[in-house]
């Protein structure tokens, strides 16, 4: 059996950058799809609790989570590889260096901004997944938004979030080889897009931090209000 | 003839006397410098003073001085290739200068180009990139006629874009992690886009990358900072072009 070419997808910095960006793709496919349930919480609990019941009483649910956590395995090590490679690569000593404006924040914090997510997803897993169910999922996670120190860390990770897949999104697509004058404008347009949806994570924390819903309730709109 | 306009700088270069010694940043006065000299004629001037003062002059690499070999290659001020945008150190003029700058010159500063002395680098690691592919190696019996092989004229301009790459090394000094991608990409699609590079496509693609990843050569984390500097104007197409050629041939090719 031939398998030269599954290895070159490990041994090669072309193969392996393409690990890092189709898993970094896939992930943030799955952010945008986590965002989206996250919005169920506006309609209700009874919507956001049947989605989560759904969901665990679905067998095929353990293996989606299997594939998540093999997506987040293999960008976390091929982008700490490309990493460890490039910092033992990199031009160094020089007495003056400037950049000529191809970075931008993004770019050059991605390595900062990969760690504040890892600590934010571990945060998320501690407090979320593993972690008591028994008071109800959405009172669980309504509860953890009146907090200040939880919806504080969400900011911080959203935005660290965001940082990294405004450069990370755009990114993945040129180290698969899609570039071209027609489209890549609209690629850098739509990850910009993607990275600024993260922050909904936070917003919808900061909403219920704030009161916002009881406000709106009270101002007459048809809101969901949390206790 | 000594005009009004002739002024002085301090220069302070790299200096290192062989590859494995210790190097250090050296300060040198530079005296009646004309706005219309090149900044390596000003070089120059400063080895004609240190050879007459009996001193080891700064070795430099240069060859054309036109912009168009890709021997020179200095960091001047932190700029890669000097202010200038998309130019050649050679192609930098002392106007650009006023009376009593100090102006550090360094080499590139890249673990895949290691320095032989003062300014100049061993960029070999690029002619071994193009050793392993960048060629056409097909037998194709004597010369045709120009127009027996049909080329689309916007390809032949895109081909000629990636093949005006002067290989100066200025895309891996540049880069934050040393890669030689943009260089890589230009080779390969140089040939990638015409006709006659067909053939060998999928080998070029493999064995040219292979190769690249030998000597030691960061990574691309698409932070176009190579785009930026290289005096070619070589845009990083190239390098999803080379990403492309290269999956495809790791994917559809019997290799």
């Amino acid at each position: 059996m031939e398998i030269t070419f599954i290895k070159r997808f490990i041994t090669t910095s072309i193969g392996r950058k393409a690990v890092m960006a189709v898993s970094g793709l896939l992930l943030g496919g799955f952010m945008l799809v986590h965002l989206a349930e996250n919005l169920l919480l506006f309609k209700g609990e009874a919507a956001y609790n049947g989605w989560v019941d759904m969901l665990l009483s679905n067998p095929v649910t353990p293996l989606l989570e299997l594939g998540l956590l093999f997506l987040f395995l293999a960008h976390i090590i091929t982008g700490a590889w490309v990493r460890v490679e490039d910092f033992l690569n990199a031009p160094s000593g020089y007495e003056a260096r400037k950049w000529q404006g191809g970075r931008t924040i993004g770019s050059a914090t991605m390595l900062y901004t990969a760690a504040a997510v890892l600590a934010y997803l571990a945060y998320h897993m501690l407090t979320f997944r593993f972690t008591d169910h028994s008071m109800g999922f959405y009172q669980m996670v309504t509860y953890a938004f009146r907090d200040p120190v939880f919806v504080a860390v969400y900011v911080a990770g959203s935005a660290a979030l965001a940082l990294h897949l405004s450069h990370g999104m755009q990114s993945a697509f040129q180290t698969l080889g899609v570039n071209h004058p027609k489209y890549t404008p609209l690629i850098k347009i739509g990850g910009i897009l993607v990275a600024v949806a993260m922050t909904g994570f936070a917003l919808i924390s900061v909403y219920y931090l704030l009161g916002i819903d009881i406000k709106a309730a009270q101002a007459g709109y048809n809101v969901v209000i949390i206790r | 003839m000594k005009g009004s306009k002739h002024f002085s700088v301090t220069v302070r270069a790299w200096r290192q006397a062989g590859p494995a010694e210790p190097g250090k940043m050296v300060s040198y006065k530079v005296k009646d410098i004309s706005p219309d000299m090149s900044f390596l004629e000003m070089l120059d001037i400063l080895n004609d003073d240190l050879l007459k003062k009996g001193e080891t002059p700064i070795t430099f690499e240069s060859d054309c001085r036109e912009g168009i070999c890709g021997s020179c290659g200095l960091v001047v001020n932190g700029d890669v290739h000097g202010p200038d945008e998309h130019s050649t150190v050679c192609q930098l003029h002392m106007r650009r200068f006023s009376d009593g700058d100090v102006i550090t010159v360094e080499p590139w500063r890249v673990k895949a180009f290691p320095i032989l002395k003062d300014l100049a680098v061993d960029r070999s690691a690029l002619d071994r990139v193009i050793a392993a592919g960048g060629f056409v190696s097909i037998n194709t019996g004597a010369a045709a006629d120009a127009n027996a092989t049909p080329v689309e004229k916007d390809k032949a301009e895109e081909a000629m874009d990636a093949a005006a790459c002067i290989g100066c090394g200025a895309c891996v000094t540049s880069c934050p992690n040393g890669a030689g991608m943009l260089f890589t990409g230009a080779k390969i699609s140089q040939l990638a886009l015409l006709p006659q590079g067909g053939p060998e496509r999928a080998k070029r693609a493999l064995s040219m990358v292979a190769a690249m990843d030998k000597e030691g050569f960061g990574n691309c984390t698409n932070e176009y900072e190579c785009e930026a500097v290289c005096p070619k104007d070589i845009k990083v197409a190239n390098i999803a072009r080379m990403n492309r050629e290269f999956l495809l041939a790791n994917l559809f090719s019997k290799r």
